[in-house]
């Protein structure tokens, strides 16, 4: 039986940094993975949905260029090839972690693991099984789809990942859910010419973001995009026909060629033989683990969308490697709780730390600078006017305590404000820090100063003598 | 002419308030009858009405402050009128007719500790002119000692997150001046520190010293994290309920020789017939039996019902429990008057009116005074056991624990039974160990004795 400082379950976004982190760390590392390396964020999410938006975005572009002067026809996309495209980056950043795990010294063990002890594993592989032994263990398994019972066994029903191994994309779709993971693929979908329905059965869609923010993105997605919206009630019967898929919504019928189910995702946690540890499920599912990731067994940590929390890679990533330091060192860290999102949908969105939604809930008093793109040269430049960048600041000191951008490059530029946040900067000091004319990170910067009452590229409120 | 608005008196026992809150501002109108400022007193939270109208022309008395009663809080006048000498302005004795009434409201805090009708000891004070020394004014921000330092040493210690006062200054008088700034700057090394904008920013307003502040933040940077574990760790004035709980169980505490006797209970049958009472739809809180066979007991041996200040003792014919509740703030000890008149279901009753209005702040200061025994019942709060302090102006207080299953012996048998342990604390100037056990076993033979509850339900 091989022992092991330290042994990752699941080589995602947040079990292989981990592994990495454990190894440079000195541990001695094992990560255990059953499908491929890179988890669902690399094979059937971020980076899949992000290299077909690639595409997508740049048809959609084409097809409206002559608002910029120019004239494009003929202009197609071609899904087979797409998808092609997708599959090859997707092999070579595989390959990627593949090299990293090597050179980091980690050995990467293809199988199937379950506890026997709070310290002993078995794998299950295609070889002679093993039992592995470690003095800490780091569970990162992930997350699957949730399939509502609703809906029949079909290969017209999908989930995302289903629909992102398909290398066609249907005429007319059926999103059901209105989260991140709807919208980003009603999106993607209806920039490359699919027809999209999207249900929700909450009153509006992207219930996490601010209502100016979600405005704006169901406006393009209503008006720019074709995409019908179905809010506020939920789907009640589905029948599948020969040649599509019927969803009943009160007495209203809706028909696709295919539905794409993207209600939420629930941990993957059967296998673990979690019982046989002793390591209760709470109600939803999640492992529960303390703020150093630690779970009722001090030795075992687990990290990423295993735990209560926003289901994002980087969180995954950034979980990672404080459990890898955790698991390795004497003076335990902090999770961190400062993560941002980016959500790409038409326009994009970024959001980092508090909203104003979450301010008014708790009562906190608050001050909010908000700068439109419509009034920065630079996205007017480029054709890309909607949307705003804004901030939430401590009414008191000024402190930024929260961002949301929705507009070009949101995803990009939520970066900044992430940091000024983390380095709990005020409005006064980052309305100084000059800003590169002329581009859209400006936009910051003006809505620091909307924040200090003195906008230079807004009409202030007129002053009375 | 300017008038003086002043905090109101109010009842007979209240000789200082709390101002909470202005709801005007220097420079308003104020009418007759409108609400102008909030009070909080030991009893209860009210809103003052102004008596005279006119404008605002000065707040004299900031929120937070605690005056005592009669004192002048604000002037009011016509506008452009000159504000009055302060030596001319009257002082809290020589102030004559009410000025504003308080109309008695819900009451957010409410008092801790009844006190008895009759004042039980002879040197208790009469309503006083200066405020008591039992609860000093919180330090007021509006009024600083003053401080000789220049306009430009104010602004750079300001600037740079440091209090003043802790500068020491090399003008004359100790005047500190911006180089003495400079030079406590350098001494301790203040370019070094490093803080976060917010941290800084939060240091300035709430006036912390950045010394006093201690770097938990990544590479030794102070986070506004640290800001706050400053402002918590500040010394900040009692709420005015618990400094009325600090003065009066402080006196108990100190001035009544206790002594405390505990019995075990077995509620088994007293809990299978509370039961079979529920499925026949009359419901009792366990409360109430026991404030039935205290009221009872007390009947017997009023002793228990009495009072002493050490050189007279005083019995006293109404029989009022006092019943703790406990709140997030505090504790209140609404009243049950004549409690032994009450029939088992009225007293059941007058329990649940009492603690929703205790629970919701509405307890009148009336309901909140003049009990002569007091129960504390901590069924609900999981322990075995307790001592109470007697509520002052009273002999005895009984303390109730959980009622749990014990194995207890009965007829040389070990058996499970529902056992709830009562503990009496006593003033052994008024009453000795034998009576204390009479009184406790005299409770405890009712709680046990189910055909004496047959016949009063």
């Amino acid at each position: 039986m091989e022992k092991f400082d330290v042994i990752v379950v699941g080589a995602g976004p947040g079990g292989y940094p981990a592994a990495i982190r454990a190894a440079q760390l000195g541990a001695k590392t094992a990560l255990i993975e059953r499908e491929v390396l890179g988890g669902t964020c690399l094979n059937w999410g971020c980076i899949p949905t992000k290299l077909l938006l690639a595409g997508a975005e740049f048809y959609h572009e084409v097809r409206h260029a002559d608002r910029l002067g120019l004239q494009t026809e003929g202009a197609r996309p071609d899904y087979a090839k797409l998808w092609q495209r997708k599959n090859e980056v997707v092999e070579q950043l595989r390959n990627g972690i593949r090299t990293l795990l090597k050179s980091n010294g980690v050995t990467a063990i293809k199988g199937t693991a379950s506890f026997l002890t709070p310290r002993r594993l078995a794998v299950q592989r295609e070889r002679e099984p093993l039992v592995l032994e470690a003095e800490r263990i780091i569970l990162a398994t992930g997350s699957r789809s949730i399939r509502p019972r609703l809906f029949p066994a079909s290969s017209r029903i999908l989930d995302s990942r289903a629909f992102l191994d398909q290398d066609r994309m249907p005429a007319a779709l059926l999103i059901v859910g209105g989260g991140i993971i709807g919208c980003e693929f009603a999106c993607l979908a209806a920039r490359l010419g699919v027809t999209v329905t999207l249900v929700e059965m909450l009153p509006d869609i992207l219930a996490i973001l601010d209502a100016d923010v979600r405005r704006e993105v169901r406006r393009t997605m209503e008006r720019q995009l074709g995409i019908r919206l179905r809010c506020g009630a939920p789907i009640e019967e589905v029948r599948e026909e020969r040649d599509r898929v019927r969803c009943r919504i009160g007495d209203e019928w809706l028909d696709a060629e295919q539905v794409l189910v993207a209600v939420g995702r629930t941990p993957v946690t059967e296998g673990l033989g979690l019982d046989r540890i002793g390591l209760s499920l709470l109600p939803s599912g999640h492992i529960e683990t303390d703020c150093y990731l630690r779970t009722r067994h001090a030795s075992i940590f687990a990290i990423g969308d295993l735990i209560p929390g926003p289901q994002l890679a980087h969180r995954a990533t950034a979980e990672g490697l404080t459990a890898a330091w955790n698991a390795t060192q004497r003076h335990p860290e902090s999770r961190p709780t400062l993560i941002p999102s980016a959500i790409f949908t038409a326009p994009e969105v970024g959001t980092v730390g508090l909203t104003e939604e979450e301010a008014k809930q708790r009562g906190q008093a608050i001050r909010v600078g908000k700068f439109p793109f419509a009034a920065l040269g630079k996205a007017l430049a480029i054709g890309r006017a909607d949307g705003f960048v804004k901030w939430i600041a401590d009414a008191g000191t000024g402190q930024l305590l929260g961002a949301q951008a929705v507009g070009p490059a949101a995803s990009d530029l939520i970066a900044e404000a992430a940091v000024a946040i983390q380095g709990e900067w005020t409005a006064a000091e980052f309305g100084r820090v000059v800003h590169a004319h002329p581009t859209l990170a400006e936009a910051w910067m003006e809505a620091a100063h909307v924040l200090e009452g003195r906008p230079v590229h807004i009409p202030g409120e007129k002053k009375t003598r | 002419m300017a008038q003086f608005l002043v905090m109101p008196k109010f009842g007979q026992t209240s000789e200082e308030a709390t101002l909470v809150k202005w709801r005007v501002k220097e420079g308003d109108t104020v009418r007759k009858g409108d609400v102008v400022f909030e009070i909080e007193t030991d009893k209860a939270t009210m809103e003052v009405e102004s008596f005279f109208e006119g404008m605002l022309l000065k707040i004299i008395v900031p929120e937070g402050e605690t005056v005592p009663v009669q004192s002048p809080v604000a002037i009011l006048g016509q506008p452009g009128e000159a504000i009055p000498d302060p030596a001319t302005w009257p002082k809290p004795e020589a102030s004559s007719a009410p000025a504003s009434t308080p109309p008695p409201l819900a009451s957010a805090a409410a008092p801790a500790p009844p006190q008895t009708s009759p004042p039980p000891t002879p040197e208790r004070r009469p309503t006083p002119a200066t405020a008591p020394a039992t609860s000093p004014p919180p330090p007021s921000p509006s009024a600083p000692t003053r401080l000789a330092a220049s306009p430009r040493a104010r602004a750079l210690a300001r600037s740079a997150a440091l209090d003043i006062r802790r500068i020491p200054g090399s003008g004359p008088g100790g005047r500190i001046v911006e180089k003495d700034v400079r030079a406590y700057m350098e001494q301790h090394g203040v370019d070094r520190i490093r803080i976060t904008p917010a941290a800084k920013q939060k240091a300035i307003r709430e006036g912390i010293h950045l010394l006093d502040l201690r770097p938990s933040g990544a590479d030794g940077r102070i986070v506004v994290a640290d800001v706050d574990r400053a402002l918590a760790e500040r010394p900040k004035p009692l709420s005015r309920m618990r400094q009325v709980i600090a003065e009066r169980l402080t006196r108990s505490a100190t001035t009544i020789p206790h002594f405390y006797v505990t019995v075990a209970v077995d509620m088994t049958d007293l809990l299978a017939f509370r039961n079979a009472l529920k499925a026949a739809g009359h419901s009792y809180t366990v409360t109430a039996f026991i404030l039935e066979a205290v009221a009872l007991t007390l009947r017997e041996m009023p002793a228990f019902n009495s009072v002493t200040d050490g050189r007279t003792a005083q019995w006293r014919g109404a029989i009022h429990l006092g019943m703790a509740v406990s709140l997030e703030q505090g504790l209140v000890v609404p009243v049950i008057r004549d409690a032994d008149r009450l029939t088992l279901a009225e007293l059941s009753d007058a329990i649940q009116a009492l603690v929703t209005k205790a629970r919701q702040g509405r307890l009148t200061p009336d309901e909140m005074t003049g009990s002569t025994f007091t129960v504390s019942n901590m069924g609900m709060l999981n322990v075995d056991h307790f001592t109470a302090i007697i509520n002052p102006g009273e002999t005895a207080i009984l303390a109730v624990a959980s009622t749990r299953p014990a194995p207890v012996v009965r007829d040389g048998r070990v058996v499970v039974r529902e056992m709830m342990n009562l503990t009496l604390s006593s003033d052994h100037r008024m009453v000795d160990g034998a009576q204390a056990a009479a009184f406790v076993n005299a409770v405890k033979a009712k709680l046990e004795d189910v055909t004496l509850w047959k016949s009063l339900t």
